[in-house]
């Protein structure tokens, strides 16, 4: 199955850091927002949208808000979510599992860690 | 024995006086003291309070020059970027090339073989042919080439790494521009309340940090390559997704 990836992120920065890692390890379909808000929108919006990265501090909708959002809905309740952040602490890692994350990176990251939490998640899904 | 009583009462009265004469002239140096500092902190304290409305003025300049910095290290973090993915097009290209180079050789080695394989008495003139055009040679540093295009191309890749440092700093910078902002808010209310002489109550301030504490911004967020934070996470969702939810919510419960 191809994947497209929808990468959340308030920095554009790290969006871009992001979408090169993909393309890097061989993924080049992706779109991008710039918060949990417009995730959500585009995600309703785009059918073909089969994996989820996303920071955690945003405005507006943060990223474990939209992780609840997306899990909170039947259709989008097995979407594959990955979670790119700086937040490495116990309570943060532990919070993002039982919001049900997939998989979980703390920044900063190597293209290969990016492929092997891919490819993991895709491995048990 | 009545007028003795009454002169009785009267010598206390004046000895009540004197002694709230000798009380007052041991008070008057203490008041005197008490005008004087007043005297001397007036001034000081108008001066501190000057400095507040003064360093609260400065600061949402600092705010301000705080995400120009921001904005500025993205700009020039996404203009190293661009230059990135120019160089990682370019590297792209001469990869392509170096493959066609390997193969012409190839195919040129084939040419020579099959040429070579047609003619054999060519009295040592094969083999002259061979070692003129140098195609192992040439291969070789094609080879080499590759390898260094490998080289670059994960030196690109670490700068593409290092340039996270850019994210994890203005989510630093974000939490001292709100640090600074919280002061400022508190140095305002400080001096509403003091101008209304009422109470200072805070509370209002401290909720509304509590909110906003982690709504964009990591305080924590640190850049630091060592993999103690992965290897954390790694551990806790190989744990956690062996685990059922309802474990988990359980093992984790506050």
């Amino acid at each position: 199955m191809a994947l497209k990836f929808l990468v959340v992120d308030d920095s554009v920065t790290m969006r871009r850091i992001v979408a090169n890692s993909l393309k890097a390890i061989g993924y080049e379909a992706f779109v991008e927002a710039g918060d949990g808000k417009e995730a959500l929108t585009k995600l309703s919006g785009d059918d073909s949208i089969n994996f989820v990265i996303t920071d955690w501090n945003m405005p507006e909708v943060s990223g474990l808000e939209l992780v609840k959002s997306i899990r909170s809905t039947d259709k989008f309740a097995k979407l594959p979510i990955l979670m790119v952040t700086t937040r490495g602490l116990k309570e943060d890692i532990v919070e993002a599992l039982q919001a049900r994350v997939n998989n979980y990176i703390v920044k900063p990251f190597t293209p290969q860690i990016l492929r092997e939490k891919i490819d993991q998640i895709l491995a048990s899904a | 024995m009545e007028n003795h009583s009454n002169m009785d009462q009267v010598f206390e009265k004046l000895g009540e006086l004197k002694s709230f004469f000798v009380f007052g002239q041991k008070v008057v140096p203490v008041i005197q003291s008490i005008i004087d500092f007043m005297r001397d902190v007036v001034p000081l304290m108008e001066y501190v309070n000057n400095s507040i409305q003064e360093s609260a003025s400065k600061i949402p300049k600092a705010a301000s020059q705080i995400n120009s910095v921001t904005n500025a290290t993205e700009m020039a973090t996404s203009e190293i970027l661009d230059i990135v993915d120019a160089m990682s097009m370019d590297l792209s290209k001469i990869k392509n090339e170096l493959a066609d180079l390997k193969n012409g050789f190839f195919n040129q080695r084939v040419a020579l073989e099959s040429y070579g394989n047609q003619h054999p008495n060519l009295n040592g003139q094969f083999e002259a042919l061979q070692s003129g055009l140098s195609i192992d040679e040439l291969e070789t540093k094609v080879v080499s080439l590759e390898e260094i295009v490998k080289k670059i191309e994960g030196d690109s890749n670490n700068i593409t790494l290092s340039l996270q440092v850019q994210d994890i700093t203005s989510q630093q910078l974000a939490s001292v521009n709100h640090l600074i902002q919280s002061v400022q808010k508190r140095l305002s209310k400080l001096m509403n309340d003091l101008s209304k002489k009422g109470p200072v109550d805070v509370s209002e301030l401290e909720q509304e940090d509590e909110n906003t504490r982690s709504a964009t911004f990591n305080p924590d967020a640190r850049y630091e390559k060592s993999p103690d934070k992965q290897e954390l996470a790694n551990e806790l969702f190989n744990t956690g997704q062996k685990t059922s939810q309802d474990e988990i919510d359980k093992l984790f419960a506050k």
